[in-house]
């Protein structure tokens, strides 16, 4: 498992996976979508509306697991010194604000018709705005700091400190009465949902990791070079 | 009894300077009026309407307002070297953000509070209120302190783009602004509501020594 602590291993692990990953990415995307627009039933109610939910749940899903890899890396750099923490923050911050912004416009779109609205100041949509924006302060950080040692740790120290939001993202529509559902899937007891919709979701859910994936790779591997050749 | 003395002569060093530079401290406060006239003029001179959102406004612009000195936290003593002369005289960095947020606390913020009662007469809100809006603005302004340590310590070494410690505080104060204006607007709800914002003063207070002690570090050691 050295690969997950160090630029060297990580390269060679990621010359060895980048293909297969990219592969799968296209497979599994391509299916997802087939399953998504033509296999899976319409909603009782929300009738095709719900397939947006393919590519909202997901992305919702990947917004807050890139935060919370985010501050599982900085306090492995600044605790633990492992300076590919801070290589790993700089490259995966804009993965996870696409991913954000792609929850946010799908979730509006698919408020308009079910909602009437595109947006109501709702807890769970605050606070996902709230994330949305403190990726992009993450990314504005690296932009804008010149000396790199002082760059990197104060945005893991960032990091740390806005993850208070992850929680509040996470129980917000179990703390306060939103109109946006509760958790369907992600809960202790059995999901309330039926396998006919949670197949294709969960293929979606995969194709969009591996998507994810090729993307970290191919942003950490220029941060390793660059790193390399001093470039920042 | 040193370390008494030592804080003493801060606090004194601390006062010198902003009696010194008061007309910073009026302009803030003078910022914080002209908004208000901006917002009524912008509104419209309806008194239903001012004195149901008056809270909000005078709220928002209190934030506002205590961002735009935020520079001036940390920045002097780094750049004359002052932070680095109090770290060789025994104080950690931890305990130089913790006095310095009560510095900042009393000699910035707490200016704001004579300006509250002004404020409500301007907006029409009514006399019962102000006094939950007194109690939410001390713990919140305490609040704003904290995490204005850690803002401009976080952008101290951040030449391009200061306006970005404006944005982390605000985008953090985000609590606050909700429990402290639902603590004036849902009276019955008082007492949960100021634990509620009580509990957060104390994690920011607990985070504050830690992450812009770090800052101060960082920034000390690579300047």
């Amino acid at each position: 498992m050295k690969f997950l602590v160090n630029p060297g291993n990580f390269n060679k692990f990621a010359d060895y996976v980048f293909l297969p990953v990219l592969i799968s990415s296209i497979i599994l995307f391509s299916i997802g979508l087939i399953f998504a627009f033509y296999l899976s039933p319409d909603d009782y109610q929300q009738g095709s509306t719900v397939r947006i939910m393919y590519v909202h749940v997901p992305s919702a899903w990947l917004a807050l697991l890139t935060y919370a890899i985010m501050t599982l890396y900085s306090i492995a750099g600044l605790a633990f010194r492992i300076p590919f923490g801070f290589i790993i923050n700089t490259a995966v911050a804009p993965i996870g604000a696409v991913f954000t912004l792609i929850c946010i416009i799908s979730g509006s779109l698919w408020g308009k018709p079910m909602w009437g609205t595109w947006w109501v100041w709702d807890a769970r949509l605050t606070s996902v705005a709230i994330l949305f924006i403190i990726y992009l302060i993450i990314i504005f950080m690296n932009l804008s700091f010149e000396n790199r040692i002082v760059r990197e740790k104060v945005v893991a120290i960032f990091v740390l400190v806005g993850s208070i939001n992850l929680p509040i993202v996470k129980f917000s529509v179990d703390w306060w009465n939103t109109l946006h559902q509760p958790a369907t899937i992600s809960k202790l007891s059995k999901p309330s949902i039926d396998p006919s919709m949670m197949i294709p979701l969960i293929i979606m859910t995969f194709a969009f990791i591996m998507v994810g994936l090729v993307i970290a790779i191919l942003r950490i591997k220029t941060e390793i070079i660059s790193r390399k050749s001093n470039l920042i | 009894m040193i370390i008494l003395n030592k804080m003493i002569s801060f606090y004194y060093r601390e006062y010198k300077l902003n009696l010194s530079g008061f007309q910073d401290i009026l302009t803030n406060i003078i910022f914080f009026f002209v908004s208000i006239f901006i917002f009524i003029f912008s509104i419209g001179p309806d008194k239903e309407t001012i004195s149901s959102i008056g809270i909000g406004i005078v709220w928002t612009l209190l934030l506002l307002s205590s961002t735009l000195s935020l520079r001036k936290f940390y920045q002097d003593d780094f750049e004359n070297g002052n932070l680095l002369i109090m770290h060789l005289n025994g104080f950690s960095f931890g305990f130089i953000t913790i006095l310095k947020t009560f510095s900042h606390f009393i000699f910035v913020q707490l200016p704001f509070l004579l300006s509250i009662p002004i404020a409500s007469i301007l907006l029409n809100i009514a006399n019962d209120k102000v006094i939950y809006l007194f109690s939410s603005f001390i713990i919140g302004s305490f609040i704003l302190s904290c995490l204005g340590s850690i803002s401009s310590s976080m952008n101290l070494m951040n030449q391009r783009n200061f306006l970005l410690g404006s944005v982390i505080v605000m985008i953090f104060s985000v609590p606050i602004i909700i429990f402290s204006v639902g603590i004036v607007n849902i009276e019955e709800n008082f007492n949960s509501l100021i634990s509620i914002l009580f509990g957060v003063l104390l994690i920011v207070f607990a985070i504050n020594p830690w992450a812009s002690g770090l800052c101060l570090k960082l920034a000390l050691e690579n300047n």
